[in-house]
């Protein structure tokens, strides 16, 4: 900003305070707030997750979260469609690094250790590929929707290739986030309904073939464990079922901050990251888990308004994009939580621990900030 | 400013797609609303119910059994604290390494950690704690301490552990504690229901005093509430638990105050177990106070405390002299000689003979063509009963026999409490046997043959009686006609030792009681008594080399055969044949003769001739004079009566058929 000509640099400044989204921006530092103090709670219990460390090392990732938030609000989202095919490469490059050399941990290579962070190039993969989607598909246009010819390379190549690659690692789980986003966004550019058909089927079939072929019996197990929690109530289905306790026996008002008891007596597990939503309904109960919940409405409504504000078709697509990355995590994680989906390993946007997800989270929300301070009012 | 600009219409066509958009963001929230409304609101009472037993564990705090002391205040069975390790199966995550890491701990080898929580969780499913080891000692303690952080499921929970310094001594009658097994576990729970609730890991009595008196000496566990962590870790902190925290302290067992002497006990386990005597040795007050019991072979009750070994356990199951039987009371045997006393009160009653009639006791005595010898060679000559008694004479009481059949002896000798149970509370005392013709017909289904008579005169045959009902018999005889109800509790004290049960002695019947359709005249006791005294301190006595200085106990001696021998065997020293083949030996007695204050029954296994047995009951004389009337000891005996100096067998060796 330094380097920009004083005039424009005026210009800039006068206007962004006015120009941009605060409702927006209101909903997600309320997110944060309540991941903090739920973040404070799960992490100050007893047992080997007692250090404050995780806290402020969050509060950290927040305050460098908003930095790169209003950062990427300040430029031009265009910049970043323009560099999209590098950003794309890059990340995509980092994924194979990642297979080569990456830390293992729980069974899987995803991160990339740097000493002080460790990165998970999967995570910024999300973004990479709204971002090279908004490009790629906002040149044309489709008036009758996406054909198989339109559909072959973003399918195959921009969501195929890190799909495949994180699948590998394995990591299942964000495979399918990588691909329920790219499908997303191809489906908000409207498909054509024989070829939705054709794709249903195909899923099904696949879905049916993965199953027995491909599965890894600890995903089998979750799905088994899904429908019948209690056939292994102390083993594979004791996440399912300590959940669901943590959330019911919060009953309407909660148990009160730092009071629950599954939650602050480990009976949770991964309770800072994947089931942080199950602390928070034990000590907050319904009434805290719906203002939650709310918010997270609130936040795609106004994110859907954005992207019908738009000042271009890119522009949509982008917020359309990143919307998808937030609304897959939050329905998933929220899902499994209070036991409507098998339990896979997604953290829950803005609430849960997590640097690269953080930080992923909040550049992604400012793209969509930044297409808000260009809008056009049709 | 941008090449992305795209036409309005795209912009357009992308309207209603936001609707579904908005559609879509309404639905999910609906969705997770109805969810968490049913979790929450419909069921959320109930798991918050369960989210509360998940955190709160629930440990039994054992309450200490009540003590039981001797007639003097003296501890017989106490208890001992101590630490013990477990491990819960269900917290633990990686049983070979725990197993390994609590084996470094305890100094134990680390397949047999592992091997008792596999067949524990076997047994008793994951969620019983396992015992590791009992009485930890502090560097024990400390290790573990050290690795509890790092292996869930490792507890150190104090114990107290019950304790029996008398060890063998008495065992069967004070019993043991040991884990109520699951078999026993329901039948536990319908006898005491409403009033016990028994679960696994529990301690019950399971002999003797421990198991009769169970419900006082239990007392009542306590339960300590604690929150713990998926792991079964105690929390650090105890804020999240509020008003159900807490802890139910455990309300201590019931003392129990026995009649036994401590001292008393003592000299007769030592005298009987020191002669090497295996069988039962009983010492009672003239009023039915027991003061001392001893069955042998014994085993250590202290055993059972610690969790016994399989092995242990099977070796005392399958002793052929059953270390485990109480054979004060639960074993019967043919009385032998110890019974002819009561057959001369039948004949004497009966005025079959007076005190002064002379029998004449060749050495032997031909009846229905069939000879029936005496253990003399040439017999004994002419004796009156006194004479009979005190030398065993078997010809006089087959001649008793025959003159009396099997009726009248019945009639006296059930009235003495032959073949009825004494009614002393313990747990499994035999009825003994006293036959009579209408009993052989129903049991047998034959009639009573004369010669039986013969038997049954001398205490063999169909007869079968325990040590303790020969004892009160003998007590009766010994105080002038009272059949009292031997009893071994004296008084069960609750909290502040007030008293809750009080056993008071008690007279079954006096057999001199003339009101009664068959009674025994108090002189005809007189003359028994004076031929048991003779059998002592008699110049022919049969067990005079038991005579005491300082006081005179009279007695009877008995061999009891447990196999029958042919008339050529008849006379092969017993000594000589196997042991288990060899005869028991009896003595019956009481003290002072011409006063008692105790009655002393004493049978030794296998001891060939009740001469044997008789020694027994002269150290528990001695010790009873020691102990309650020491000046006894410094003065001279009334009557000088010449030192049992005589050297080789005693004059009666064998009774026989």
């Amino acid at each position: 900003m330094a380097t920009a000509s004083s005039r424009q640099f005026q210009v800039h400044n006068r206007t962004f305070l006015q120009k941009i989204d605060w409702n927006f921006a209101l909903s997600i530092f309320f997110l944060n707030v309540i991941g903090l103090i739920n973040l404070y709670s799960a992490t100050r219990g007893h047992g080997e997750i007692t250090s404050n460390r995780l806290f402020y090392s969050q509060v950290f990732w927040l305050a460098a979260g908003w930095v790169l938030y209003f950062a990427v609000t300040l430029l031009e989202y265009q910049v970043f469609l323009r560099l999209s095919y590098l950003i794309y490469a890059l990340n995509l490059s980092a994924l194979f690094a990642v297979m080569a050399f990456g830390k293992v941990a729980l069974g899987a290579r995803r991160w990339i250790d740097f000493g002080f962070f460790s990165y998970q190039p999967s995570e910024s993969m999300k973004v990479s590929l709204v971002l090279i989607l908004a490009r790629i598909m906002s040149q044309r246009s489709y008036p009758d929707g996406l054909g198989i010819k339109e559909l072959i390379f973003p399918l195959v190549f921009l969501i195929g290739l890190p799909f495949v690659i994180v699948a590998l690692q394995p990591d299942l789980g964000t495979a399918l986030m990588i691909f329920l986003i790219g499908a997303s966004v191809l489906f908000f550019l409207k498909i054509k309904t024989r070829i939705l058909m054709a794709v249903t089927i195909t899923l099904v079939i696949g879905g049916a073939g993965g199953w027995f072929f491909a599965a890894q019996p600890y995903q089998k197990d979750r799905v088994y464990t899904f429908f019948d929690p209690g056939r292994d109530p102390k083993g594979k289905g004791y996440n399912s079922i300590q959940s669901k306790i943590a959330v019911g026996s919060g009953k309407v008002f909660g148990k009160g901050f730092r009071k629950g008891t599954q939650a602050q007596l480990e009976f949770l597990p991964e309770r800072h990251t994947d089931f942080i939503f199950s602390v928070l309904s034990e000590e907050h109960g319904f009434v805290g888990s719906i203002i939650t919940i709310g918010f997270f409405a609130t936040l795609f409504v106004l994110g859907i308004r954005i992207a019908s504000q738009a000042r271009d078709k890119s522009g949509s697509i982008l917020v359309i994009g990143v919307l998808a990355i937030l609304f897959w995590h939050y329905f998933i994680n929220i899902s499994m939580v209070i036991g409507l989906l098998p339990i896979v390993g997604v953290p829950l946007p803005l609430i849960s621990y997590g640097g690269s997800n953080m930080l992923t989270i909040m550049a992604a929300l400012g793209l969509i900030s930044s297409v808000s301070m260009r809008r056009h009012m049709f | 400013m941008s090449q992305f600009i795209n036409s309005e219409q795209d912009a357009k066509d992308f309207l209603p797609r936001y609707r579904i958009l908005y559609a879509l963001i309404a639905f999910t929230f609906t969705i997770f609303f109805i969810r968490l409304w049913y979790l929450q609101i419909i069921n959320g009472n109930e798991l918050r119910q369960f989210s509360e037993q998940n955190s709160i564990k629930e440990t039994k705090i054992p309450a200490p059994r009540g003590i039981i002391y001797d007639r003097n205040g003296e501890i017989l069975v106490e208890n001992l604290p101590g630490f013990e390790a477990t491990i819960s199966p269900q917290y633990v995550t990686d049983l070979n390494a725990t197993s390994i890491a609590v084996a470094r701990a305890l100094g134990m080898e680390a397949q047999a950690v592992y091997q008792a929580v596999v067949k524990s969780k076997r047994l008793n499913g994951p969620f019983r704690s396992v015992n590791i080891k009992d009485n930890l000692s502090r560097d024990e303690i400390f290790n573990l301490e050290v690795i509890k952080q790092d292996y869930s499921g490792i507890d150190i929970k104090e114990n107290v552990l019950r304790s029996y310094p008398l060890k063998e001594d008495g065992a069967q009658l004070f019993g043991y504690v040991s884990e109520v097994s699951k078999k026993q576990l329901p039948i536990l729970n319908d006898k005491y229901e409403g009033k016990l609730k028994f679960q696994q890991g529990d301690m019950i009595g399971k002999a003797g005093i421990e198991e009769m008196l169970d419900i006082y000496l239990r007392g009542k566990d306590g339960i300590s509430v604690q929150q713990v962590d998926a792991r079964g870790r105690e929390a650090l902190s105890t804020k999240l638990l509020g008003n159900l925290a807490g802890l139910t302290a455990a309300t201590a067992g019931d003392n129990v105050i026995l009649t036994i002497d401590k001292d008393l006990q003592e000299a007769t386990y030592k005298a009987f177990t020191g002669q090497g005597h295996i069988g039962a040795a009983v010492a009672m007050k003239v009023n039915g106070e027991i003061l001392s019991w001893v069955s042998g072979p014994s085993f250590d009750p202290n055993e059972f405390s610690t969790r016994i070994s399989s092995e242990l356990w099977a070796k005392l199951i399958n002793d052929p002299d059953k270390p485990l039987r109480n054979k004060v009371i639960q074993d019967h045997n043919s009385p032998g000689s110890t019974f002819k006393p009561l057959v001369a009160i039948s004949a004497l009653c009966e005025n079959k003979i007076t005190a002064n009639t002379v029998v004449s006791c060749p050495g032997m005595l031909k009846f229905a063509g069939r000879p029936y010898h005496d253990t003399v060679k040439g017999g004994h000559g002419n004796l009156v009963v006194t004479q009979a008694i005190e030398q065993s004479a078997n010809i006089f009481f087959y001649k008793m026999g025959i003159l009396l059949g099997i009726e009248d002896m019945f009639k006296y000798i059930d009235l003495m409490g032959i073949g009825h149970r004494t009614g002393i509370e313990l747990p499994g005392e035999r009825t003994g046997l006293m036959p009579n013709k209408i009993w052989k017909q129903q049991t047998i289904g034959e009639e009573w043959q004369p010669g039986e008579n013969l038997s049954v005169a001398i205490g063999q045959g169909f007869v079968l009686t325990t040590p303790l009902q020969m004892a009160v018999a003998y007590n009766a005889i010994g105080n002038g006609g009272k059949i009292v109800k031997p009893f071994v509790i004296k008084r069960v004290l609750g909290p502040d030792n007030k008293v809750i049960k009080e056993y008071e002695p008690e007279v079954i019947r006096d057999v001199t009681d003339t009101s009664l359709p068959v009674h025994i005249r108090p002189d005809v006791l007189e003359t028994v008594r004076q031929g048991l005294r003779l059998v002592v301190n008699g110049e022919r006595g049969t067990a005079r080399r038991s005579k005491l200085s300082f006081v005179e106990m009279a007695g009877k001696t008995g061999t009891s055969q447990v196999m029958s021998f042919s008339a050529d065997n008849l006379f092969i020293n017993c000594m000589d044949r196997p042991r288990h083949q060899r005869h028991h030996g009896w003595f019956i007695g009481y003290a002072p003769a011409d006063h008692p204050e105790i009655a002393i029954g004493v049978l030794s296994e296998h001891a060939c001739h009740g001469s044997n047995a008789a020694p027994v009951a002269k150290e528990i004389v001695r010790a009873y004079v020691a102990k309650y009337h020491p000046d006894w000891l410094a003065h001279e005996p009334k009557k000088k009566l010449r030192e049992s100096t005589g050297p080789g067998p005693a004059d009666e060796r064998i009774e026989n058929e």
